[in-house]
């Protein structure tokens, strides 16, 4: 092995160059492989390169949507690959449910997918690490801007709909203490427990602030847990307020009630498909299909949809071709 | 911020959580072992139960981890939210690993031996405490240590259900989008895996190299 080893067959030395003839931006490194008789290294090394070529050769024809791990993540995506499909001839694939808002992003600044449902507030403070602020236009032209700039990706226009965190609690609680605004929280507090998910309790623009703003002193910290659990806990009564998605369909399903953010707290969550530069380029049929989703979704009607999926148990594909039909025929 | 700045920022969090992942792990392995290895052994007196008892543990290994915990909130003793949830995923996450290598350390003595002690008279509980737990035991720590091993990548978990430990770190990084975080719950957690299958890997040797 050492001393070069026996004389191999060229063509099966790397099964990366069977790859390289069929892509034609490929780096002409591969030579480099057959000198040497290291046949370990030349293993690694084509691995390595088959990593590296895989997922820019096999791509061009076609458009890859992805989602994150949350029902109305999982529904957009389903909408928006299938309105592509409609308006257009490119085949696309489904890359859904990736683990989060930091999935996704490694996902589609490194190619993978070319298109993900992001939310303005969250890639305005969680991924660009701005402070939060509440006005709706300045934080999409913000995000848009920086996301050209830092990363080659493209924000179509919002779908409609503001997803902003919901402080909720149990209905029951509601009536019994005239809660309707969140400032009538903090003199409950300290008798309270409150069950929050990661990222509320992680970001800028989760607990902490909303506690300074409105007071809010809770008997022990709150318990962190993840976010849909904390639906689950809320409605058997382990905990007392939570803080959800307003357009969740289970704010209804259980019976619980969403307080009013009467400081304006939390930033706009606005949905929007954010797309790889490139792709746009490529495929000119695309940002013409995603332009007519603009607008058409209201918070009620998101709601809804999600309601459909996470309480009738519907199947999203049915749900998103429907949705289609009715919306644009 | 790098890794080590974190960890030297943090140090009473960080040696917090480890001490809370290290008590969820041992207490669970623990029930799982005091639960699994009775059973193992039971299943080779019964063997038409095996395959309905090893079949539920294997359903459990499939069930999702936030799945489990939505079944588990409202049940009262062994749910809610916290710890006590958690340590129940554990244990029934644990238990396949031990309950099958029981019955298989048990199950796979010589029938020779065994028809010896019964020839020297043993009782049954003789039988099962000098021949074939002592000749099985390579096998059923075999089973502890996956367990164990497996347990505590699956602790991470238990964050999701307000139970701390290291997977707190990771739940935090992957919501925030901060691979420092994710790491900083990560590598301590894996370190503790490797830690625990040295160690049983240890043990187990030590004794492979006693029956002989």
């Amino acid at each position: 092995m050492r001393n070069g080893g026996r004389p191999r067959d060229p063509r099966a030395e790397s099964p990366g160059s069977a790859l390289y003839a069929s892509c034609k931006d490929a780096p002409p490194a591969e030579r480099a492989l057959s000198g040497r008789g290291h046949r370990l290294s030349a293993l690694v090394l084509s691995v390595a390169l088959l990593l590296l070529v895989l997922p820019g050769c096999h791509r061009g024809d076609r458009i890859v949507v992805g989602s994150k791990n949350f029902t109305e993540s999982d529904l957009l995506g389903e909408i928006v690959a299938q309105q592509i499909e409609r308006r257009t001839a490119l085949p696309v694939e489904r890359r859904f449910h990736l683990g989060g808002t930091f999935v996704c992003h490694q996902a589609i600044t490194s190619g993978q997918i070319d298109l993900y449902v992001e939310y303005t507030g969250t890639a305005y403070t969680a991924v660009l690490q701005h402070a939060p602020v509440a006005d709706r236009d300045s934080v999409y032209r913000t995000v848009a801007r920086d996301y050209t700039q830092r990363f080659g990706l493209v924000w179509g226009t919002p779908f409609g709909f503001n997803n902003t965190f919901a402080i909720t609690v149990r209905h029951r609680d509601a009536t019994r203490y005239g809660l309707k605004r969140i400032s009538d929280l903090a003199r409950l507090a300290p008798r309270w427990k409150a069950g929050f998910g990661y990222e509320f309790l992680e970001r800028a623009d989760g607990f902490r602030g909303l506690a300074s703003v409105y007071g809010l002193r809770f008997a022990s910290p709150p318990t962190a847990m993840d976010l849909g659990l904390t639906y689950r806990a809320l409605a058997e009564g382990k905990v007392d307020v939570i803080a959800g998605n307003s357009t969740d369909g289970q704010i209804q399903a259980l019976d619980l009630v969403v307080l009013e953010d009467d400081r304006q707290y939390f930033p706009p969550y606005e949905a929007a498909p954010v797309i790889r530069q490139a792709a746009l380029t490529r495929h000119s049929g695309v940002a013409g299909a995603l332009a007519q989703l603009a607008g058409r979704i209201s918070d009620a009607e998101m709601r809804r949809l999600n309601a459909l999926v996470d309480v009738e148990h519907r199947d999203i594909a049915t749900i998103a071709r429907d949705w289609l039909r009715a919306t644009l025929p | 911020m790098s890794l080590w700045d974190f960890y030297a920022r943090n140090s009473q969090e960080v040696l917090g959580l480890v001490g809370q992942h290290l008590y969820l792990v041992a207490i669970s392995t623990g029930a799982a072992i005091a639960i699994g290895v009775p059973l193992g052994v039971l299943l080779t007196r019964r063997p038409a139960w095996r395959g309905p008892v090893l079949g539920v543990a294997n359903v459990f290994q499939t069930v999702p981890s936030l799945a489990l915990f939505g079944f588990l909130i409202p049940l009262p003793f062994i749910g809610g939210i916290g710890a006590t949830t958690a340590i129940v995923a554990l244990v029934l996450y644990a238990l396949l690993p031990i309950v099958r290598n029981s019955y298989e350390g048990v199950a796979g003595v010589d029938p020779a031996v065994r028809e010896a002690g019964r020839g020297m008279g043993m009782t049954d509980w003789q039988l099962l405490t000098l021949v074939e737990l002592p000749l099985g035991f390579g096998v059923i720590l075999a089973g502890v240590r996956v367990a164990t091993v497996v347990s505590v990548g699956t602790a991470t978990i238990a964050a999701a259900i307000g139970a701390g430990g290291l997977g707190v770190y990771i739940f935090r990084g992957v919501a925030v989008v901060d691979d420092t975080l994710i790491l900083a719950g990560a590598l301590p957690a894996a370190l503790m895996a490797l830690a625990a299958d040295g160690l049983l890997g240890v043990a187990e040797r030590r004794f492979a190299w006693r029956v002989r």
